[in-house]
């Protein structure tokens, strides 16, 4: 790839691995001067460690980086800073208890004469920052004081502080309203104007549509192609993101859905920071059949689940498993019939620290011994036929947890958890790090459970996952289900535009001016 | 790695030689460190040992005193390791022990009662004085989330004070001395020897260890203590109440301290006296530490502790050095366990030395890359 | 109440508020540092054995500092470097100290226990002029060793690097949000050593104070859990340099009155010493309450520790 004067960034044939997984598999991506970049692609489709690799986080395993006509290597932001580039992570690195202009300045602080920190000079320069793009903001005010849409602000007025020619955005509108949404397009294009690069990471389509020049899908690691914004519809985009071809198809019969196992009525619920997450979402998955959640993360699913398997208190609304009114206690939501195989296997699903017998004996314990008595014997014995049965390799009961493969320790999980005598199964991403012949198997395991008449409620970013497993396809939005389909008679455009918001449950375009999008 | 089937027996012989390691590599080092110091004061390290060694183990009184001094140790190590064990930082054993004391001191002067129900009711007395104690922490642990090494720290002198305060004023003994009244010999531990003070105490708290042993390895809740200590999050949502278990093993630890103060008070110095631990709760972190939180591990790392200290005091009568080099040993062994540069420390450094190489063997591959 | 237990009062604060202005460094770093009774003890130490065999006061504490500066090194170099607990290290080191003074003690100077001589020098009172004539305020300002002085003096010294210079900005960056001052390219172990070690130079003073200004003597464990009382005085006055410098000379006052107080009044000096404790502990209480509160407004079943 050659280097042209027009060209900011040039990235060649850039591999990252993590252990033996592959995120990255060679991607190469050039980004203009003065145009706005858009890199779009489902969740761990890489988009972020592309980024993180160009703005030194870590380094890559091959590949090449040119910033501006020279080639670099970098050994941590600091580095990437000094040649040009800003990042605005989707979780912002701010000091909540510090000014504006100090937030601003930290890390090249303006110095008095006397070698002091210069507040008089960093309020004035970041007042005329903020002036100049029109990111307004009170220097003096306190960071944690600030809604979330201006601290975004800092966040840009602290790369641009520091002279960034190259801005990347993580995710930038996940945390706005839609009319801080115009507002920060508006100002990314002033930016492109004045001959500065933007990179604007993202999986929401007719943001892409409405701000970007050029756009790159990037899809399970690899960088597919980089196309102009003048002849492209969000149709092709959803497609190409998610891929035309279904990789993984599950041979399974038609479902034969029965009584209700798992209703969830009126729900509401807190997230982290205190705020509503979900609101009055209503659903009900039956047994015999699959039902997928399918959402953009971040969109609530992880608190539905949370609140279904008792790890979460609900602000209100009710929870029934097999018709048992359950709340927020795993143990009684579990004896109501409940099978959860989580997606984060090394913090809640497994103990990685512990021998795979006793992360088999988790959640069963009152089945090995009587009483108050515990046989670690019957656990042993019952988790090396687990072993065999579910085909763990490289397992052995005495082995830790985290000598296995993402693989082995899903299946770890699923043998874990199928094994009890449950009618509702709760898979949540299923198949996330975990390589291709396991994910085969895993989706098998789940439709014979389906079609041993269990309630098997799948969670997934991945939507060939969806396709491949489910019978019933939810889609969730900002805290609601805003469709609710039958897997056979909808397609993937369709569920990405529910997901993306575009089409809302009365069939609405929620399109805003762009003529790309229908 | 070699794949190889191994019986069940052979590779529990094998896990537990292997968690042998990183204590026997502690205490070597320790040992040359303290024998460094040694070199520097002057005296000769093998000598010096040689004493230790010597006094505390070779002939029956010396070794009934190291019995003797390693029975404090039995008691506040296992506290420490129950509660390390289930992944709470209980350091507050040293005024748990003291209240503990206080309390067994209290009943056994106070109350005039048959030997078989009073010398019950005193250790009871002091199991819940430690409970007490341990309540505070263990309350803002565990529903309050506030750091409990920190409640523990200040809980500490708080004993100490209070504690001091009672014998001083309150409940003084007549006499110089800050102590309550003798224990009546209703509530007294029987004496074994005329060579030492070992009691009876020691046999309960070699029981308690071999009880907890026991409990860790073939009881529900010591599994379940075990999955909380390394998982909290996972032993939720399997769904093992941690809140409460982790509540209860807190006032159970907190509870065996408490028990070693009786046993000091009613078994060595027959009543309460101020300021009687030489720190004995902190030294229960050492055991603990050297034991990886295993109770019969307990029993080795106090005997250990138990033989430095009596040889020590014989050292300190035979030589110029102090009885203090015991605990200068001992809180090596802390800081060096306390590191986490054992295996994983090592593996770590390994793989970032050879990590740069897939770089070189992946460069060729970039030509076939290009998709687009 | 009059002005010889305010003159006190100031004298006992003195390692008090070295003491926390060095566990101050620390805590903005986002460490807390509860091995400054292990500095202390070294200091204290090492600042008698030099005063004693050199006769000379400077040379004892530029020893002190010295002493508990390469101790503080050896905490960071196991917290940072070997990844091992702050509290479990800490107390590790703590205790090393306490044992390694003592065997140095017996070792060194032969004695058990307590060591004074005549030929430790003294330091001499400072007389400022004027001050004294000032009626209460004064006799209880005046006539103070340089090392009063000086402690009160890093109050301001320390507020002032903390919140104007660069360094200081970057301190409580790096303790309140290090993943933001690792994103601003700021070297956050680096930071963190530094204030480690300043700690230690403090608690050198501290020390040094202890065995040559207080008294002219070392003792075992005579720093008396005064690291954690300056440790109960940064929890209480939430880490503000000039509230934890009041906080430590209100505790300086409460020890005063131990000693002072019972001999009028009758009140047990233990229960006038406990206040520094109970105190924190009440503090910690409310930091709990304001957990809970959180807790229950999100909903999420958390266990660790905010």
């Amino acid at each position: 790839m050659t280097q042209s004067i027009h060209d900011s960034v040039t990235i060649t044939g850039v591999h990252k691995k993590f252990g033996d997984f592959v995120a990255i598999h060679h991607a190469s991506l050039t980004v203009r001067r003065g145009e706005v970049h858009a890199v779009i692609g489902e969740n761990g489709a890489g988009k972020s460690t592309l980024m993180n690799i160009l703005y030194g986080m870590f380094p890559p395993n091959a590949g090449q980086i040119n910033v501006e006509g020279k080639d670099v290597s970098f050994n941590g932001p600091s580095e990437a800073i000094e040649a040009g580039i800003g990042m605005v992570h989707q979780h912002f690195k701010l000091v909540p208890s510090l000014s504006v202009a100090e937030n601003i300045i930290i890390g090249s602080e303006p110095l008095t004469r006397q070698g002091l920190v210069d507040s008089k000079k960093a309020e004035v320069e970041a007042e005329a920052l903020g002036r100049r793009f029109g990111l307004e903001l009170d220097p003096r005010a306190i960071v944690s004081d600030l809604p979330v849409g201006l601290q975004q602000r800092v966040e840009i007025l602290k790369a641009l502080y520091r002279d960034a020619r190259i801005l990347i955005l993580d995710e930038p509108t996940a945390v706005l309203t839609p009319q801080e949404t115009r507002e920060l397009f508006v100002t990314m294009r002033a930016f492109a104007e004045s001959g500065r690069s933007i990179i604007f990471i993202t999986h929401k389509l007719r943001e892409v549509l409405a701000v970007a020049d050029r756009i790159s899908v990037m899809r399970q690691g690899r960088l597919l192609q980089t196309l102009d914004n003048q002849n492209v519809t969000a149709q092709q985009l959803a497609s190409m993101m998610v891929g035309r071809e279904v990789l993984l198809k599950v041979k399974k019969g038609k479902a034969n859905a029965g009584e209700t196992a798992l209703e969830v009525l009126h729900l509401r619920a807190n997230g982290q920071q205190g705020h509503a997450v979900l609101e009055d979402l209503s659903f009900s998955v039956r047994h015999g059949e699959i039902v997928a959640l399918a959402g953009v993360q971040g969109n609530g699913q992880d608190e539905v689940v949370e609140c279904i398997a008792g790890l979460r208190r609900a602000a209100s609304g009710e929870i029934r498993i097999g018709g048992l009114k359950v709340g927020a206690n795993p143990e009684a939501n579990r004896n109501a019939g409940l099978a959860y195989i989580p997606a984060d296997r090394g913090g809640l699903g497994l103990s990685l620290e512990c021998a795979i017998w006793e992360n088999m004996a988790v959640g069963h314990i009152d089945q090995f011994g009587s009483g108050p008595w515990f046989s670690p014997k019957a656990a042993r014995d019952v988790c090396s036929r687990l072993i065999s049965e579910f085909d763990i390799r490289g397992a052995d009961p005495d082995k830790l947890a985290k000598a296995l493969s993402g693989g082995n320790q899903q299946k770890v999980q699923l043998a874990r958890e199928l094994k009890r005598n449950a009618h509702l199964i709760i898979a949540e991403q299923p198949s996330q790090g975990v390589d291709i012949g396991s994910i085969e198997s895993i989706h098998r395991t789940l439709v014979a459970m389906r079609d041993a008449g269990k309630a098997v409620f799948v969670v997934s970013a991945d939507l060939d996952e969806v396709f491949s497993l489910s019978d019933r396809i939810l889609v969730i939005y900002r805290g609601q289900i805003v469709a609710d389909l039958n897997t056979y008679d909808t397609d993937l455009e369709t569920v990405g535009r529910f997901m993306g918001g575009i089409e809302s449950r009365t069939g609405q375009h929620m399109a805003e001016g762009h003529s790309h999008a229908h | 790695m070699p794949i190889k089937r191994t019986s069940a027996a052979g590779n529990a012989a094998l896990l537990a030689l292997r968690s042998m390691i990183a204590p026997m590599v502690a205490v070597a080092i320790a040992l040359i460190v303290g024998g460094a110091l040694v070199i520097a004061l002057g005296d000769n390290p093998v000598e010096v040992y040689g004493t230790i060694v010597q006094g505390s183990l070779v002939g029956w009184p010396n070794f009934l005193v190291t019995l003797q001094t390693m029975t404090p140790l039995l008691f506040t190590g296992l506290a420490v390791a129950v509660a390390f064990r289930a992944g709470l930082w209980n350091i507050g054993a040293e005024g748990q022990l003291i209240m503990g004391a206080l309390c067994s001191g209290i009943v056994g002067y106070a109350v005039e009662l048959p030997r078989f129900i009073h010398l019950p009711l005193c250790l009871i007395a002091a199991m819940l004085g430690g409970a007490i104690w341990g309540l505070i922490p263990a309350v803002l642990r565990v529903k309050f989330r506030v750091n409990e090494l920190v409640v523990c720290l200040m809980m500490n002198p708080i004993a100490l004070l209070l504690s001091g305060w009672i014998a001083a004023r309150v409940l003084k003994a007549p006499g110089p001395t800050n102590k309550l009244p003798d224990v009546l010999d209703s509530a007294g531990l029987t004496n074994f020897s005329v060579y030492s003070q070992v009691n009876a105490g020691f046999v309960i708290g070699l029981f308690l260890c071999i009880l907890f042993a026991f409990i860790n390895l073939r009881t529900k809740i010591g599994f379940q203590w075990r999955m909380i200590g390394l998982n909290p999050r996972f032993a939720n949502y399997g769904g093992m109440q941690v809140e409460r278990k982790a509540l209860s093993v807190f006032l159970i630890s907190a509870a065996i301290a408490g028990l070693g103060g009786a046993e000091q008070v009613l078994g060595q110095y027959h009543a309460f006296y101020d300021n009687f631990s030489p720190g004995y709760g902190f030294d229960g972190i050492a055991v603990a530490m050297l034991a990886g939180n295993n109770p019969i591990g307990v029993i080795l790392a106090a005997l250990l502790f138990g033989a430095l200290n009596s040889g020590g005091v014989v050292l300190q009568m035979m030589t110029g050095l102090s009885k203090y080099l015991v605990q200068v040993l001992q809180f090596i062994i802390v800081l060096i366990l306390s590191a986490r540069f054992s295996w994983e420390w090592l593996k770590a450094q390994r793989v970032s030395v050879v990590e740069p190489q897939p770089q070189a063997e992946a460069l060729p591959k970039n030509a076939e890359t290009q998709e687009n | 109440m009059d002005s010889d237990l305010f003159y006190s009062a100031i004298r006992i604060s003195t390692p008090l508020i070295f003491a926390a202005m060095g566990g101050l460094l620390t805590f903005k770093a986002g460490m807390l540092n509860i091995a400054l009774d292990g500095f202390m003890i070294l200091a204290a130490f090492a600042a008698v054995v030099t005063a004693y065999w050199t006769g000379s006061l400077t040379l004892a504490i530029l020893m002190a500092m010295v002493c508990a500066v390469a101790l503080a090194g050896l905490l960071a170099l196991f917290n940072l470097r070997f990844k091992a607990d702050i509290f479990i290290a800490g107390i590790a080191v703590t205790f090393l100290a306490y044992g390694l003074t003592a065997l140095l003690l017996k070792g060194m100077l032969d004695e058990d226990g307590v060591f004074a001589s005549t030929k430790i020098p003294k330091f001499p009172a400072i007389d400022i002029p004027g001050l004294s004539h000032i009626p209460w305020i004064g006799p209880a300002l005046n006539g103070h060793t340089l090392l009063v002085y000086l402690s009160y003096l890093t109050v301001p010294v320390v507020a002032w690097v903390l919140y104007k210079t660069r360094w200081g900005l970057r301190v409580r960056v790096v303790g309140e949000a290090e993943d933001a001052a690792r994103a601003a390219g700021i070297s956050t172990g680096l930071i963190k050593v530094q204030t480690m070690l300043l700690s230690g130079a403090f608690c050198g003073l501290a020390g040094a104070y202890l065995s040559l200004g207080y008294v002219s003597l070392f003792a075992n464990k005579m720093t008396n859990d005064r690291g954690l009382i300056a440790l109960a005085a940064i929890f209480f006055a939430k880490g503000k340099p000039f509230p934890t410098a009041l906080v430590a000379l209100l505790f300086g006052l409460a020890t005063a009155l131990s000693v002072r107080l019972p001999e009028v009044t009758g009140i047990a000096p233990q229960l006038l010493q406990l206040i520094p404790y109970v105190v924190t502990i009440i503090a910690l209480v409310f930091v709990g309450i304001r957990n809970f509160r959180a807790q229950k407004r999100q909903g999420a079943w958390r266990f660790d520790i905010s």
